[in-house]
């Protein structure tokens, strides 16, 4: 689609898919070099920032994302916010409080979550250059549903500043898009030292493009994985092979506790964060003024928060709690180094490790509204890993079910070196006949 | 988790559950809470921090400047004469 026919039917293909909390009412995009969405928890002078929660709704920020205005700054056109679960708390984007996303090959199912407009956005408008955020797998999640290419640099890779924070020694800001190639393209562009967010200060430049020679796969990658992605899985690693990387078998124990000490440390973190949505500075401020601090505050956040918001907030407030904060918070950042360290020693051995991205296709919406928190939780067991750990990792399509439903497999690379994983994606998209979904609007 | 602790906890995030809220959280984190369980036996290792990575100090020069406007800040705030509005104190 050209630049313009983008920007004239916008409105008309998110009536279809509902990726965009907002878009652009620009109809011409003038000198504009390339469209990009963001995800609707990065800040925008222009448009409503609400990262999916009524309690944010009206929200206008007074200056833009780093990332937003890097882009911006490239000649890049921002054309919308996308929609995405309330804070990032999900995996399916149904903890939205404005609608739920649909996924381009069966409106019937989940785009993934949390950034589910943006790879619905990568997926419907070929070309497109989403932002995306993971802290647990929010970007390759929903690349994978979507059948897209997403990539999550290292933590501190990209500017948090004005990011609305999730877990803020998890969250990384990433690109999905349609193409390999715009995966190490946009990155580069919003990577940096940014003096506004500390964390982004210690990192080395972007080492050039190396070529992808080994793998290593966890001996229990698709432990509990569908048979379709185990499939797929399998296709994927004797294309790799044919293309001429070495894959060796590897046994990584510590990976199994990287879900429960990532909603440890996330929730906890998260419910800090969220501290600050009390009616007095951002969106709705529509409370009871006559009630005391206290009770005004409570009412507030009880009213407008959504209920998975206010299920790990409880959880994170909990696992902080004097006499509960060792045995959970505490051991869970220690299990997040003991995770660190496996990495990095399997790393020394080869260029990634692989598994699966997610360890089924895309559900539907009535087999998601019957999962429990437990089981929703579980699905981010191979995007968890990585995230904890800050590591960098990419997906990458690598075949579809007996219903066309997308599966993709996931690099993960050592910390600042995504130099190989945009190679690796880029030499994947020469190999693989990807079978895009059919749009109609 | 029993309700008790579940109103304990939410008093102190300053929200206000339902009885329906209650029950079905106490039950939810229940749950959750027992499958995190299982790093009480994840085994115990050195030198860990708060982030993923190192970090190092980022320091400038201590020189006043406006990176943004005042007024820009009180946009869609509620506020009269300068003061930002909220609930009374006492």
């Amino acid at each position: 689609m050209s630049q313009s026919s983008v920007l004239s039917s916008l409105s008309k293909i998110n009536e279809k898919y509902l990726m965009f909390r907002t878009v652009t009412s620009q109809t011409d995009a003038g000198d504009a070099k390339f469209l990009f969405s963001a995800k609707d928890n990065l800040t925008s002078k222009d448009m409503e920032t609400c990262s999916g929660s009524r309690i944010l709704e009206g929200y206008r920020p007074p200056f833009d994302a780093t990332s937003i205005a890097k882009m911006r700054e490239a000649g890049g056109l921002l054309i919308g916010k996308t929609n995405m679960d309330e804070f990032g708390f999900g995996t399916f984007s149904t903890n939205s409080a404005f609608g739920v996303p649909r996924n381009p090959y069966d409106l019937e199912r989940s785009c993934g979550g949390s950034s589910g407009g943006a790879a619905c956005a990568a997926a419907v408008m070929e070309g497109h250059v989403a932002i995306g955020v993971s802290t647990g797998g929010s970007i390759c999640c929903p690349a994978s549903f979507c059948g897209v290419y997403g990539i999550v640099p290292t933590y501190g890779r990209v500017s948090r500043y004005g990011l609305l924070d999730y877990g803020n020694s998890l969250d990384k800001i990433g690109i999905i898009s349609s193409n390999a190639s715009d995966l190490g393209k946009y990155v580069a562009i919003m990577a940096g030292a940014d003096p506004k967010d500390p964390t982004s200060c210690v990192q080395p430049a972007i080492g050039s493009r190396r070529k992808l020679k080994s793998v290593a796969v966890p001996v229990d990658a698709t432990e509990g994985v569908s048979e379709d992605v185990k499939k797929a899985f399998k296709d994927g690693l004797e294309g790799l092979k044919s293309m001429g990387v070495d894959v060796q078998k590897v046994e990584m124990s510590t990976l199994k506790y990287a879900i429960p000490a990532y909603y440890v440390i996330a929730t906890s973190e998260a419910s800090t964060n969220l501290a600050r949505y009390c009616g007095m500075r951002y969106g709705h401020q529509d409370g009871d003024l006559s009630l005391k601090f206290d009770d005004y505050f409570t009412s507030f956040r009880s009213q407008y928060f959504g209920e998975e918001a206010k299920r790990r907030i409880l959880l994170g407030t909990f696992t902080r709690m004097v006499g509960f904060r060792d045995r959970y918070y505490s051991k869970a950042r220690n299990v997040r180094q003991s995770i660190i360290e496996e990495y990095r020693s399997v790393l020394s051995g080869c260029d990634a490790v692989l598994t699966p991205t997610m360890p089924f296709v895309s559900p539907k919406f009535s087999d998601i509204s019957k999962m429990t928190p437990v089981e929703s939780y579980k699905a981010d067991i191979l995007t968890g890993p990585p995230n904890i750990a800050g590591m960098p990792h990419a997906s990458v399509p690598c075949g579809y079910d007996r219903d066309g439903m997308p599966i993709g497999m996931q690099f993960v690379a050592n910390h600042w070196d995504e130099g190989v994983l945009f190679s690796a994606a880029e030499e994947w998209e020469k190999n693989f006949d990807a079978v895009r979904p059919e749009v109609s609007i | 988790m029993d309700r008790e602790t579940v109103e304990k906890v939410a008093r102190s995030a300053h929200l206000k559950l339902t009885e329906e809220e209650l029950e079905r959280f106490s039950r939810d984190l229940g749950d959750i809470l027992g499958y995190f369980t299982i790093l009480d036996e994840a085994p115990d290792c050195e030198g860990f921090g708060i982030d993923p990575i190192g970090v190092a100090d980022v320091l400038r020069d201590d020189e006043p400047r406006i990176e943004l406007e005042p007024d820009a800040m009180l946009e869609g705030m509620d506020t009269y004469d300068n003061y930002v509005r909220g609930p009374r104190l006492l």
